[in-house]
């Protein structure tokens, strides 16, 4: 299966039937279980077609004829069918759903190592959204097409060809007279589920609006309270109340028409087969026997027909689904390492950048555009730091800070020139072992949901309990993680929304403290937390910096006083380099900046 | 039962049409009961080959299912309307109720409860209501309808068929039981796994920082496998129910054509009744069934409408007396007198006899160390909560002898996390005024500084924000919801700390455009930021629920360590530049 699955470009295009085998692929691992699958539909679908031949047959052979050992062999024999058909049944609707969650569990698997894999550019270009959705919503769909469809496909067929056949050797004129009936249902079905497949969507979708409105509401209830907007909200809720119960109106005329239609045509189908059959039982050429047996067999025939035509659409969104996951299966992972990349072992980091220059346009972008040079993110980046050295970066927003940082992690490979680690290019590392020692810090610290301890030791999931809490001690975390209820032990909630934003900082740091990289990339937080928080998160800083090489996107000036060297950037260029004084006494860029944020 | 009552009252505007679609579904199920009992007389008049008879019985049968294919219709559409009225009604209800109640009440509640309260209870009762009843006294006459023909055509065979009904019955009672809450388990692991799959996407900056891939893959194979698990447990219900309810009513019929054959050959049934038996025991199975899932349907809608019961009858307990009048004219006057507040029983006082007076068109700063109960005490001018003792008034009304919504559309509310609707930047700030014109909006986008970063989105007023949108910084979020409480013009504006994610630069322009609002109107401002607190003219400071100093920033500073030590007063660690790269998709 897996080979399949790494391979998937082979039947990159639009080509549905390589890609429905490919589905079918995914079934290899499972071969015997999927061979007994198919043995209990075979037989459940066999054997729910005895009964009405059976009936006939005690009928025929047991009652008119008076013959009480034949009709006493008849119903033994309905016995034990029936008891074969539920086991059978049991068999196959067990079967069918362990092997549909298995194997989507296989592919939802691989869908997400794959998004892993991706560079952080695929994440910037793509929402959050589709890409859940890949590894959700669209498995979900697929899983209807693989359990549902296939067997659906498959039993009903199964059981329509038997109730054919077996109508055709009961009495092949009454069969003929019997099929009439066909086309007009399936006319009537296949209608009916184009019209319905809309209007149920339509009724999905309304109901998935007063759901989120609910939801916002809910969550916003205190800015809907503060400015007394509830009139508001109920009238919206009126509106998306009554446009859902429009949208399920419209379902259930659907259901009202083709229901009772069919049982109307079920109705016609047992008049014709009495009449027609019933003369010919007068004319002797059949028994009454086989005209109970037609009747029986009506129903037989009415359902798999209903349910092949309700397939059309599990297939349409099912193979809608196998679409966009093979959009995102055949996405090529941007940065891979060399075949012949090395591990870095323990480096002593020290970082240059060599002419490094890097757009987040594609090269065709950057020439199409008219002012190519706005277009680098970055430009000639050229800059040494030895190991242990402190660079503060400054400069606007869109600057480049970010931008250098994340070329340092290899989020990015830069467009031209190389930056270099310990005077080896990063391409000639291999990617995790070499981020394992680079701590980054992001901007308010994001989280993950669990414990405190498990955030601090995100980067070294064997941590024991006390080098956890060391690190947080080191970062001066002690004091408010002793005052939560759980201690270490404390959920944080979904991206630690539980705690303050200057705490998630100090969780951030104990996390990078525990991994001890040799190079740090912090994105300095930007937002202003009280006096005691600040002090703490300062001497924490200074922990943080001490002894390592350390980029900072610096946002106040005491971590810009913080760094050995300043670097300032302005539309992507360094326009300056030095110690706070000596770019104070260059009296430039730096300067005139300094003097905007004191006064 | 008190519930079961109470749930049926749902249907008490809608008894005629309910009673109305009972009959038609009453009759349809005659008809349907009818034919089998004619294809019997067909079978006897083919076996006697009295040929005359066979096409009028025929023209019967489709006579009935005509009338069948009416009725069904009729019954179909009338019970679909009241199935979706009441659904509505319900919503209506609840939602209307929940927007009644007061704030304290969702501080206890977690969201995803009471969203399974609004849906997912609420499905349950209205399935039931709304289809549930009617199957079910539809099935029931069904089999009681076959049952008595079946009866006068011989009633120990009639006896002997309905032997497994109850088996059948029971089973399907159970099955309804314990499947659809093992199918609610299953969408539980898929919102957890959901969950997982994005935390994963939005954290990837992270995961691959520390290049936990591998940890990460095992967490979500966790996930995947417990929905695994899950899963497989709801199919074995399904597998093992279904195919027994499809089965046990064939032991029926295998007993009537055994029994009934026998009594076929000894001369005491004929041919046409016996075949009228099968065809009934043919057709029962589905309404055997069905009775069996509308007693499970009926468990479920009842131990749902216990807990949805629970929220209709939480009294909101805050609301304007009738016939409140509106917030008086005034200037905005603000005064406590011995408040206290405690949220709950077993918490300690959040305020403690707090006294205050604020003459209009004051600027109140508010400092104080978290948990003093800066942010507790503006909620009390907006009412969001009331006090346990001590009354609250603004330009000399108390609050518990207004009206509510004039109150609050005097008063305007900016908090620390400046949450925002999944609409347009444009709505969100007009969000208090909804008749506010583009230039109004526009004009309190510049005042908070948000018209710059605004035009830079895709869509400018027009982009939509939140989880469906553009997801915003915690800056420009901030800015949003100043210009909102701007645009609302309100006589009372309060700024919890709503400028804490801002730079210093960002600040300084906001803080003209605040000047200028704050003119004509009262203002409290929490904050810590020396270049926040001095807007104010004059400042309290918090303390465990107290008052502890009440005076203007140089006093204070001069003689309260505690004020010096929570106010920021030093520029070095403000933050002066903020990256703020607007999230567009590239």
């Amino acid at each position: 299966m897996s080979r399949n699955l790494k391979n998937p470009k082979r039947y990159r295009g639009e080509d549905r039937l390589r890609k429905v085998r490919w589905v079918l692929g995914l079934l290899r691992p499972y071969r015997k279980r999927v061979v007994v699958m198919f043995f209990a539909v075979v037989l459940a679908s066999a054997t729910s077609l005895a009964p009405p031949y059976l009936a006939g047959r005690a009928i025929d052979s047991g009652i008119l004829a008076g013959d009480e050992q034949a009709l006493v062999m008849t119903v033994i024999a309905f016995v034990i069918l029936t008891a074969a058909y539920a086991a059978t049944r049991y068999l196959q609707t067990y079967l069918v759903g362990w092997i549909g969650v298995r194997v989507l569990q296989d592919l939802r698997e691989e869908v997400f190592k794959h998004i892993q894999k991706m560079s952080i550019g695929f994440f910037t270009r793509n929402r959050p959204g589709a890409l859940i959705s890949r590894m959700t919503n669209d498995i979900e769909a697929l899983n209807q097409l693989i359990s549902d469809g296939i067997v659906t496909l498959f039993s009903n067929i199964l059981t329509l060809f038997g109730v054919v056949a077996i109508l055709l050797l009961l009495d092949w004129h009454l069969a003929l007279i019997t099929f009439c009936v066909l086309p007009l249902l399936l006319v009537t079905s296949l209608v009916f589920r184009r019209y319905s497949a809309g209007a149920f969507k339509e009724t999905r979708e309304r109901i998935s609006a007063i759901t989120s409105h609910l939801q916002e509401t809910l969550s916003g209830v205190r800015v809907v309270r503060s400015f007394g907007q509830e009139d508001r909200h109920i009238n919206r809720m009126t509106e998306l109340n009554t446009l859902n119960r429009q949208a399920n109106m419209k379902t259930v005329y659907l259901n009202a028409t083709y229901f009772p239609a069919t049982e109307l045509m079920t109705a016609i189908g047992t008049g014709a087969i009495l009449l027609y059959g019933g003369y010919q039982v007068i004319y002797g050429n059949i028994q009454v026997g086989v005209v109970v047996s037609f009747i029986g067999y009506l129903q037989l025939f009415f359902d798999p027909i209903q349910q092949l035509a309700q397939l059309y659409a599990t297939y349409q969104q099912g193979m809608a689904a196998l679409d966009k996951i093979f959009g995102l299966l055949d996405t090529d992972v941007e940065i891979v390492d060399a075949p012949d990349a090395v591990d870095p072992g323990q480096i002593e980091g020290a970082l240059s950048f060599d002419a490094v220059s890097f757009s987040y346009a594609t090269e065709d972008e950057r020439m199409d555009s008219v002012d190519q040079s706005a277009r680098w993110a970055v430009k000639d980046i050229d800059l040494v730091i030895p190991a242990g050295e402190t660079v503060a970066l400054v400069g606007s927003t869109g600057a480049g800070k970010s931008t250098l940082a994340k070329l340092v992690t290899r989020f990015y490979d830069p467009q031209r020139g190389a930056i270099l680690i310990d005077g080896k290019p990063l391409a000639h590392y291999e990617q995790r072992p070499l981020r394992r020692q680079m701590g980054i810090v992001p901007q308010e610290g994001f989280l993950f949901s669990g414990t405190i301890a498990e955030n601090i030791s995100f980067g070294r999931p064997d941590a024991m309990i006390d080098e956890v809490a060391a690190a947080a001690d080191a970062v001066g975390a002690t004091g408010f993680i002793e005052r939560l209820p759980e201690g270490l032990e404390t959920q944080v909630g979904e991206r630690g929304v539980q705690l303050s934003s200057g705490q998630r900082q100090l969780v951030a740091f104990a996390r990078i403290i525990l991994t001890g990289p040799r190079i740090l990339i912090l994105d300095e937080a930007t937002s202003s937390v009280d006096m005691q928080t600040e002090r703490t998160i300062e001497i924490a800083l200074d922990r943080l910096l001490a002894d390592r090489t350390a980029i900072v996107i610096a946002h106040r000036l005491s971590t810009i006083r913080r760094a050995d060297r300043i670097v300032v950037l302005d539309h992507g260029e360094i326009v300056e380099t030095g110690s706070h004084d000596e770019l104070i006494a260059a009296d430039a860029y730096y300067a005139r900046l300094y003097n905007a944020w004191t006064h | 039962m008190p519930t079961f009552r109470r749930l049926l009252g749902f249907l008490r505007p809608h008894r005629r049409a309910l009673w109305g679609s009972l009959l038609f579904a009453w009759a349809a199920m005659g008809m349907t009961v009818l034919i089998p009992w004619l294809v019997g007389k067909a079978t006897n008049a083919i076996e006697q080959g009295v040929k005359a008879d066979i096409l009028p019985l025929v023209g019967l049968i489709l006579g009935a299912a005509v009338l069948r294919l009416g009725l069904t219709m009729v019954r179909r559409v009338v019970a679909g309307k009241v199935s979706l009225a009441v659904e509505f009604d319900l919503r209506q209800q609840i939602y209307s109720h929940l927007m009644r109640l007061e704030l304290g009440f969702f501080d206890t509640q977690q969201t995803g409860q009471l969203m399974s309260r609004a849906t997912v209870d609420l499905g349950a009762i209205r399935f039931f209501l709304g289809y549930g009843l009617i199957f079910f006294s539809q099935s029931l006459l069904t089999v009681l309808l076959a049952g008595t023909v079946m009866f006068f055509i011989n009633p120990w065979l009639t006896v002997v068929a309905l032997l497994p009904a109850p088996l059948v019955v029971l089973t399907a009672v159970r099955y309804s039981r314990q499947s659809r809450p093992a199918m609610q388990e299953v969408q539980q692991r898929i919102a957890e796994l959901t969950a997982e799959a994005e935390e994963n996407v939005t954290g990837i900056r992270v995961v691959k920082a520390f290049g936990q891939e591998d940890f990460q893959l095992l967490r979500f194979q966790g996930a995947v496998s417990r929905l695994f698990d899950q899963s497989i447990k709801s199919t074995r219900i399904q597998a093992f129910f279904s195919p027994l309810i499809g089965a046990l009513p064939q032991i029926g019929t295998a007993l009537i054509l055994l029994l009934g054959g026998h009594a076929v050959i000894n001369g005491s049934m004929n041919i046409g009744q016996f075949t009228s038996f099968y065809f009934y025991m043919i057709m029962l199975a589905s309404p055997l069934r069905m009775v069996g899932m509308a007693l499970g349907m009926a468990q479920r809608a009842v131990a749902a409408g216990n807990r949805y019961f629970e929220i209709l009858d939480r009294d909101p307990e805050i609301f304007s007396p009738e016939n409140a009048p509106p917030l008086p004219s005034g200037g905005g006057a603000v005064s406590m007198k011995s408040v206290s507040l405690r949220y709950s029983a077993d918490t300690p006082e959040a305020l403690s006899n707090i006294d205050l007076e604020v003459a209009p068109g004051t600027r109140l700063g508010i400092v104080g160390a978290s948990g003093s109960g800066k942010t507790s005490l503006v909620a009390l001018i907006a009412r969001l909560y009331d006090p346990t003792d001590g009354s609250v008034s603004i330009d000399g009304a108390d609050l518990r002898s207004i009206d509510v919504t004039s109150l609050r559309r005097h008063t305007a509310y900016v908090s620390e996390d400046s949450f925002l609707f999944g609409d347009t930047v444009a709505s969100n700030i007009a969000y208090a005024r909804g008749e506010a014109t583009d230039e109004e909006v526009h004009r309190a986008a510049e005042l908070a500084q948000a018209g710059e970063f605004i035009a830079e989105l895709p869509d400018g007023y027009d982009t939509v924000v939140g989880e469906r949108g553009l997801t915003l910084s915690g800056g420009q979020r901030q800015r949003v919801a100043i210009a909102r409480a701007l645009l609302a013009d309100p006589r009372i504006l309060i700024l919890d700390d709503a400028t804490s994610s801002l730079d210093a630069t960002t600040e300084q322009a906001i803080r003209a455009g605040l000047a200028e609002v704050m003119k004509d109107r009262t203002t409290f401002v929490i904050g810590h930021r020396l270049s926040t607190i001095s807007l104010a003219d004059e400042i309290i400071l918090m303390e465990a629920g107290r008052i502890a100093d009440r005076g203007t920033h140089s006093e204070l500073l001069a003689r309260s360590a505690l004020y010096g030590s929570l106010i920021t007063d030093d520029r070095e660690v403000e933050p002066v530049f903020i990256d703020e790269e607007v999230e567009v998709m590239r």
